[in-house]
């Protein structure tokens, strides 16, 4: 049986470094985690020439199956955020769900192709976002309510106040854990799989549970970026919604 | 920080995200929404000329509908028109028979009396003629013919006045 680190040596095929990539700039200190931004380029190359291919040519009355999948996933999106907010609001945000959703759909799945990683599995990707998110829900807060987004912290009391902090910093925590532990569960989960069915056993059924584990994976990568970008537009519409009383 | 392993790659992720957004917003986004909006256009515009379609099918349904009760009505006026002078036509056969048989009878009667006449004067002769004879057997006699006519003659005036 071999040790987690061997397995993870072994499928280093690509070289990359186990060092983070060291950035000095003026005198600050920069540490970069390679693989990640690796990931996150092959990634984002993807999804453009994806988009991009499926984007172009689209007929109107004859759609092809790839610009039927596209607008299925924008329809799809459009109405969640409709749902949840008034469509004018909605408008707002919708382009940022979109390109939201896509790139944490393709990079859940994107860590399934063998010696991949999602660049999701790493925390710095999630918060990174979790924190964009977080923003933004402010943001969107006090430009549609203004001065009654600041009542909303001392809502029913001022004393509240921390309470509601916490619970608003609470939302970009959990928000980037989440995502973060399901997909990096997953992928080690994988690992574990390989040191404990060796090679040999590969001929006799061995790379069943693999094969469950990976179908498996490709139902919670659809359903965590699902749940990332349905919480983004509750938290905003929570934000943005009048008050109800 | 350290222990979560978070590092700068946090802000590269972001700057990578804002790249893909505005990539995908720009390149992408604006091809969906528009085909979704061109066929939604084509779709309500197909709705509203079927709907024009169905209000003018409605109204040249009505118009048939009133054109029919008209013709229905026309048709029920020259039933009645027919039916009248149809009435009036038989009523005046019945008359024109009802005279025919009048004067038919007329004749009839006026045959019959005439026929009538014309046994009764032949009647008169014969009998005039058989009387002579008889008296003529009885008195055992010849009467000549001038004597014969004139007897006849006045028998048949005598027995006409007495007959009528």
């Amino acid at each position: 049986m071999k040790s987690i680190e061997q397995i993870h040596e072994e499928l280093n095929i690509w070289h990359f470094p186990h060092h983070p990539w060291e950035v000095t700039i003026g005198n600050m200190h920069l540490a970069f985690n390679p693989k990640t931004l690796i990931m996150t380029w092959i990634v984002m190359i993807i999804i453009a020439v994806f988009w991009v291919w499926a984007t172009r040519n689209m007929e109107m009355k004859k759609p092809s199956k790839k610009q039927l999948l596209a607008e299925e996933i924008f329809n799809f999106l459009r109405g969640l955020v409709n749902e949840n907010l008034d469509p004018h609001k909605g408008a707002s945000i919708m382009t940022l769900i979109f390109a939201l959703f896509i790139f944490l759909l393709f990079s859940n799945l994107w860590g399934l192709v063998p010696t991949m990683m999602s660049p999701t599995a790493d925390l710095n990707t999630t918060a990174g976002l979790a924190v964009m998110v977080f923003i933004l829900v402010q943001i969107l807060g006090f430009r549609y309510r203004g001065g009654g987004y600041v009542k909303y912290y001392l809502h029913p009391y001022p004393f509240f106040l921390p309470l509601t902090v916490v619970e608003e910093l609470a939302k970009p925590v959990t928000l980037a854990f989440r995502l973060y532990g399901n997909i990096f569960a997953g992928e080690v989960l994988m690992a574990v799989l390989l040191s404990l069915i060796g090679l040999k056993t590969f001929y006799f059924l061995g790379f069943l549970p693999h094969v469950i584990w990976l179908a498996f994976s490709i139902f919670v990568g659809c359903i965590q970026a699902f749940i990332f970008t349905m919480l983004t537009i509750a938290y905003t519409a929570r934000a943005v919604a009048e008050e109800e009383h | 920080m350290g222990a979560l392993g978070l590092n700068p790659t946090i802000f590269a992720q972001i700057i990578n995200f804002v790249i893909l957004f505005l990539f995908l917003r720009f390149f992408v986004y604006p091809f969906i929404v528009r085909m979704l909006e061109q066929r939604q256009n084509y779709i309500a515009s197909n709705i509203a000329a079927t709907e024009e379609e169905r209000r003018q099918a409605e109204a040249v349904h009505q118009q048939y509908l009133s054109d029919l009760q008209k013709a229905r009505e026309e048709a029920q006026g020259i039933i009645q028109q027919a039916t009248k002078t149809g009435e009036a036509h038989a009523q005046e056969i019945i008359e024109a028979a009802k005279a025919e048989t009048v004067r038919l009878k007329e004749n009839a009667l006026t045959e019959i009396a005439h026929e009538r006449e014309k046994a009764v004067t032949e009647l008169r002769n014969q009998v005039a003629i058989l009387s002579v004879i008889t008296a003529e057997k009885i008195i055992n006699q010849t009467i000549s013919p001038e004597t014969h006519q004139r007897l006849i003659t006045e028998f048949v005036k005598e027995a006409g006045d007495l007959l009528c």
